[in-house]
């Protein structure tokens, strides 16, 4: 299979996941899509890898999925501390940091 | 030795975080007389002849970037960083003796001002003067900010941003020195000695001179760019203002001879002219602003742009004569600035008021202190027989060599001089006994801070020959490439043989 | 400071003083030993004061002096030791501040004219001392007096025995500095802070006059010291060379501030304001004729411009005749004598000016004599009357105060210039060497002789309105052997007196009851007596040849010889001026006392005039006080707030505006930020796709 396929794939992927970073207020959601628009990079980097022949693509892979853990872990235990807290689960209504 | 003077100071500072807050005064007190015993100690060991550098300490710093730690001591920083140890310990005594709030904040703060003051003193390292430099500003932002009155946070943040542009400015010359000069020399470096003999052409030495001058004329400050001072001095901590007064204008001042005139002499020769003016303006104004102002405090603080005008009018004049003026004077000011605000500090709690029109009388249950005043009154309007005499004669005489007319109208300063110290005396001391204000003669915490410094400045006046005489090599060293007579004076302006006190003199004629 | 001098005594290369072993202590360890009493006195009370009795403080102070006195006759002795034209001594203590191109040496220079000056100057002021030592037995700052009085004497004979034109303004400045002391001396009086600041500005112009003739000195011929600097002068300069000119017009404006002549002569009147012991020592008989010393010493620069030195000669007729006239109308005691003590300094200064050194001089000692005892008298006079000061109120006290009436007298007679009397000899001298001058010095001549006249009526206007008529009030009380007292007042301004400090103290003390004043009085109405006698025309002229060696190489002393038949000629004129002046005096105060009451209402324009003093205050003040203070108001009120702190303020809120810009991107959307970056990237994406296409 061609290797555009994958790459046009993952450029709906990471579309997908950038618009609902835009529109959507619910941290969760937006957490979701940031995981969406990672893996949507993944996706292409394994297609690079696979077409080119080289395996430093898929450490590359394993680097960015662990961060993604990562990320995760952090991002999911501040919106359960949120939650707890009763701080509205919407973005635009936490703007703490407005200068 | 030039690193443990640098850094005792911070070192102490920062072990007075692990003590009892009551005796980390008298911690600092004692760190202060070390690096007090170890200055008296370079003096002693100073080796008058020749004007080169001492005790260089020489070390690999930055590499990448060419800083290298370079510190040494000559004539012109070896009495400043014995005054920075002096002022030092006076205010560390007289702060140790008020018990300030936090003190082991405070007391490591004046620790690290002392480093940061002591090291641009001795670097020989353009960055890492410019380093030391803006490092001063930290703990006085602190200082004044925490332990100031009335509109401190105003008054903070005005000073810094002000100064800083200042600071910032200087940083961009000195890379612009480096880098320009890179070529020249073959490698990056920030080392002054090298960049003295690898001098920039001079239409790039003008624009960095300009920004190095704003630099150190803010900081001075002088005519224009003293706007920070009122609000600054206002509230700073009295003791604290001794060592800004005192100290850290001189740093500016220093700046100039240690920097500009052996890095940048054609822009100095170029701009003469400018800077004389600014100075004799500062003069002017500096006192003008001193005989109108009500509040004492602001008249010791213009005297001291008006006496900073003199220091800078003295290296501008480019003649060798007027740099040992100026180095003497940096001294004597800082000697005498000094002890005029912690008098300052005495009478305003005495009076309960800065305000000059309503003080007076306070010289009749307090001779002890009227004495001391009248001693300090004297030197600041340099009387001949004091000190300041002798540096503002050397100043004068320096640019009466070129610039005849500024010299006049400078002349004219010393006259101001003595109204508005005078005035300050006799309104504060003299007269019918204010309404509010209480006659109460020095006490012992006071005095044991006060006579010291009037000591010095006695002792100073005895025998001033001992900053000259050690001073005058460097200075000629430093004004090297700007001044047409920084060569040894021709013999005939040594003594004469007919006061039998010299060699005969062979010719009679007089040198013209 | 400077009392460890004797022990750098041999130094090497001394050109004189080492090299005569034999006569024991040398002129300069003399010399060296009169700065050192006074200043040791000065330390020893002012470091004790909380400890010394207050009467062992005065008997410190005059015995400092009287230790000073005598080294000045012994360093005269040691001097006289030597030939006549091997008289002058140059030693030198250390380097003081030795720098580029700048010799600052601590040294001093005793000759002729500085042992005459040290001579007198210790001598009045040991005398002014024992004076004092009684006359403010009562004052509160007894002590401070005494440390104050010393170190204005070390001062004082510092400036005569400097070796250097910068040393010699230590000195002067020192002086300066004693004198501000002692007129504030009473510092709870408004009028004498002020009086003090008035004299040390003033004297700091001065000051400034002469640090701007040493830096042209330097400039010009390389050298400070006296020695190196007449030796060299001659050949620097060209006669009436500008730069010589402007050193010495340079030196005046320190000579005439010193020494209060027109137009820097306000200070003085108004420091009368000062103790009376004060006003005798340093406002009559010393500090103010420093000026006349320092034309005396720089004569050889002044001989290479002679238009500077005529300049000085005409101002100093000018303020002569100018200060005669005030003290014609003013009513205040001392001020009067204060005025005659400016006239007097006038003809001094066109003596020394025209080339009449040591007649000039001469009139210098006379006059310290003189003027010292009738201030003395004034003192005594004033404590009688319970410190009134104006003579309208005194009357009569030539009985009730004999001693001190016949000491007025003997004053007044000396300064009247009395055919015999000291002042006699000493004004004819100057005035015979100006018409045997000749030429334009003929109207110094006349100008003096005019002065001489007008200076014995207010002479005997004193005697007469003081010492003779019918006794007032005080003076009958004290006939009754009590002394007056009175509600302590400021006698300018009639104000109470605050009186636990800065006040006379509530006795007084007068000179026949004290035995050190009488004493002091004594030999000095001695002096302004027969002090004359020691330099009679033709017959003992031992001042002229003692200091004659010293003015030798100045062609107008030389070419100038006043024949002894001249000088009895000018004697007899000066005489009948004197006796003229003394018969006009005793006619409008004796004979016919409504007299000058007619004469002011005849002349009340006139009387206005001399009675504001000529207007000089005023001129002062509007010339250079006022226009300062309004330079500094318009820096303090507009300047300062507009500009300079425009500056300030445009800096801080140009870094604060600059922030306000930047802040407002910080919405705090998250989506916002996020919006941001995506659509940079989608820019830069965008911005490589149509670079490669």
């Amino acid at each position: 299979m061609d290797t555009t396929w994958y790459l046009v794939l993952s450029a709906l992927l990471f579309a997908v996941g950038a618009g609902g970073v835009l529109v959507r207020r619910n941290p969760l959601v937006i957490l979701l899509c940031l995981e969406l628009m990672l893996n949507s990079a993944n996706l292409a980097l394994l297609a690079f890898g696979r077409n080119l022949g080289n395996a430093d693509a898929q450490v590359f892979a394993m680097i960015v999925m662990v961060v993604a853990a990562c990320e995760v872990v952090v991002g999911l235990g501040l919106i359960v501390a949120m939650y707890r807290r009763r701080v509205p689960l919407d973005v635009d209504e936490n703007r703490g940091l407005r200068g | 030795m030039l690193s443990w003077i640098v850094f005792i100071p911070v070192v102490v500072g920062l072990i007075g975080f692990l003590l009892p807050a009551r005796v980390v005064g008298w911690w600092a007190l004692l760190g202060s007389l070390v690096s007090l015993g170890l200055a008296i100690a370079l003096v002693a060991g100073f080796d008058a002849a020749g004007g080169a550098l001492q005790d260089v300490v020489d070390r690999s710093w930055i590499p990448q970037l060419g800083v290298r730690y370079q510190l040494g001591v000559d004539g012109l920083s070896l009495f400043l960083v014995l005054l920075t140890s002096v002022l030092w310990a006076a205010t560390v005594l007289w702060s140790a003796l008020q018990h300030p709030d936090r003190p082991r904040n405070y007391f490591f703060m004046l620790g690290l001002a002392q480093t940061a003051t002591l090291g641009a003193f001795l670097a020989q390292d353009l960055l890492l003067f410019v380093l030391f430099f803006d490092l001063m500003l930290i703990p006085f932002y602190f200082l004044i900010g925490q332990w100031g009155t009335g509109d401190r946070i105003r008054a903070t943040i005005k000073m810094i941003i002000y100064t800083l542009i200042g600071s910032l400015l200087m940083l961009v010359a000195a890379i612009a020195t480096a880098v320009l000069s890179a070529d020249a020399v073959g490698q990056v470096t920030f080392s002054i000695e090298t960049l003295r003999q690898f001098p920039l052409p001079a239409g790039s030495q003008y624009w960095i001179f300009a920004f190095f001058s704003l630099a150190f004329l803010i900081k001075m400050p002088a005519f224009l760019v003293h706007g920070w001072i009122v609000d600054a001095y206002k509230a700073c901590p009295l003791p604290v203002l001794a060592l800004l007064s005192g100290v850290l204008s001189k740093v500016a001042a220093y700046g100039f001879l240690r920097i500009v005139m052996p890095v940048l002499p054609d822009a100095a020769i170029h701009f003469q002219d400018v800077l004389l003016i600014i100075a004799l303006a500062s003069i002017l104004y500096g006192s003008a602003m001193a005989f109108t102002h009500p509040d004492i405090r602001l008249i010791a603080a213009y005297s001291s742009v008006a006496q900073m005008g003199f220091i800078t009018l003295g290296i501008f004049s480019l003649s060798s004569t007027g740099g040992d003026g100026s180095v003497i004077q940096m001294v004597n000011h800082g000697l005498v600035i000094a002890p005029v605000f912690l008098i300052v500090a005495i009478i305003a709690e005495r009076s309960g008021t800065e305000d000059i029109r309503e003080m007076g009388g306070m010289a009749r249950h307090a001779p002890v202190l009227a004495a001391l005043f009248i001693i300090v009154t004297m030197a600041l309007l340099a009387i001949p027989g004091s000190a300041n005499f002798v540096g503002e004669y050397f100043i004068l005489q320096g640019v009466f060599e070129t610039k005849v007319a500024i010299a006049v109208v400078a002349s004219v300063g010393i006259a101001l001089a003595a109204f508005y110290a005078l005035r300050m005396y006799q309104q504060t001391m003299h007269d019918r006994e204010a309404a509010a204000g209480v006659s109460r003669e020095i006490a012992f915490r006071e005095a044991i801070v006060l006579v010291p410094l009037v000591a010095c400045i006695v002792a100073l006046a005895l025998y001033p020959g001992l900053i000259t005489s050690r001073g005058t090599d460097a200075v000629d060293r430093s004004l090297a490439a700007v001044s047409t007579d920084a060569s040894p004076p021709p013999e005939a302006l040594a003594e004469g043989g007919w006061t039998g006190y010299g060699p005969p003199l062979e010719t009679a004629e007089a040198p013209r | 400071m400077r009392t460890g001098g004797c022990a750098d005594e041999a130094e090497p290369g001394q050109r004189a003083a080492g090299s005569f072993g034999d006569a024991g202590v040398s002129v300069t360890t003399w010399g060296w030993l009169v700065l050192a009493f006074p200043l040791a006195g000065t330390v020893l009370i002012g470091l004790l004061f909380r400890v010394l009795p207050a009467k062992a403080a005065g008997a410190i102070g005059t015995l400092a002096i009287a230790a000073a006195f005598a080294c000045s006759i012994g360093a005269l002795v040691a001097m006289l030791g030597h030939p006549a034209d091997e008289r002058a001594f140059a030693d030198t203590l250390y380097d003081y501040a030795g720098a580029a191109g700048v010799p600052f040496d601590l040294g001093i220079y005793v000759d002729q004219l500085s042992v005459f000056m040290a001579v007198v100057v210790s001598g009045v002021s040991m005398l002014i001392h024992l004076y004092s030592y009684a006359y403010m037995g009562s004052d509160a700052g007894y002590r401070r007096f005494f440390s104050y009085m010393n170190f204005f004497v070390f001062s004082m004979l510092l400036l005569v025995l400097a070796g250097n034109y910068l040393l010699l303004i230590v000195g002067w400045a020192f002086v300066g500095f004693a004198s501000y002391a002692l007129i504030s001396f009473w510092y709870r009086r408004e009028t004498a802070t002020r009086a003090g600041m008035e004299a040390f500005v003033i004297n700091v112009v001065g000051d400034i006059g002469l640090v701007l003739a040493a830096i042209l000195l330097i400039k010009e011929i390389g050298a400070i010291d006296f020695g190196s600097v007449f030796e060299r002068a001659p050949d620097a300069f060209t006669t009436n060379e500008w730069t010589i000119v402007a050193i010495c017009l340079l030196l005046l404006v320190g000579a005439f501030a010193k020494s209060a002549q027109i137009p820097l002569h306000t200070w003085l009147p108004d420091a009368m304001e000062g103790p009376t012991p004060v006003s005798a020592l340093i406002h009559a008989a010393t500090m103010v004729t420093a000026g006349v010393y320092l034309i005396a010493r720089s004569y050889p620069l002044f001989d290479l411009a002679p238009t500077a030195a005529d300049v000085a000669a005409f101002i100093g007729l000018a303020t002569l005749l100018m200060a005669a006239t005030i003290a014609l109308v003013v009513t205040d005691l001392k001020r009067i004598i204060a005025y005659s003590t400016i006239s007097q300094i006038g003809y001094m200064v066109v003596g020394v000016s025209i080339g009449a050194y040591s007649a000039g001089l001469f009139h210098l000692m006379t006059h310290a004599f003189f003027k010292a005892l009738l201030f003395m008298a004034a003192g005594s006079v004033i404590a009688a009357m319970a410190a009134i000061q104006d003579i309208d109120r005194m009357r009569g006290f030539r009985r009730a105060m004999p001693f001190t009436s016949a000491t007025l007298i003997c004053g007044a007679l000396a300064l009247a210039g009395f055919p015999g009397t000291s002042g006699f000899f000493s004004k004819d001298e100057i005035l015979t060497f100006a018409a045997e001058r000749g030429g334009m010095y003929w109207i110094f001549a006349i100008g003096g002789y005019l002065g001489a006249i007008l200076t014995a009526v207010y002479a005997f206007r004193i005697v007469f309105r003081v010492v003779y008529g019918e006794p007032c009030r005080e003076a009958e009380e004290l006939e009754g052997g009590h002394l007056a007292h009175a509600e302590p007042a400021n006698p300018a301004t009639g104000e109470a007196e605050d009186t636990a400090v800065g006040f006379p103290g509530p006795e007084h003390h007068i000179a026949e009851r004290e035995w050190p004043m009488k004493v002091a009085m004594a030999v000095l109405a001695f002096g302004a007596l027969f002090g004359g006698l020691i330099q009679i025309p033709g017959v003992t002229d031992v001042l002229e040849s003692f200091l004659e060696p010293v003015f030798a190489a100045s062609p107008i002393a030389s070419a100038v010889h006043v024949s002894t038949t001249d000088a009895y000629v000018g004697m007899l004129v000066g005489g009948l001026c004197s006796l003229l002046g003394i018969g006009a005096a005793f006619y409008l105060y004796m004979v016919a006392p409504g007299a000058t009451l007619r004469l002011r209402d005849r002349f009340p324009g006139l009387h206005r005039f001399l009675v504001n003093r000529w207007y000089f205050d005023e001129l002062i003040d509007a010339v250079v006080y006022r226009p300062v203070v309004a330079c500094g108001r318009f820096a303090y009120a507009t300047f300062e707030r507009v500009v300079v702190d425009g500056l300030t303020r445009g800096a801080s809120d140009g870094v604060s505006g600059l922030g306000a810009v930047v802040k407002t991107a910080q919405s705090g959307f998250v989506r916002f930020y996020a919006l941001l970056v995506i659509a940079g990237l989608a820019g830069l994406g965008l911005y490589f796709l149509l670079a490669a296409s």
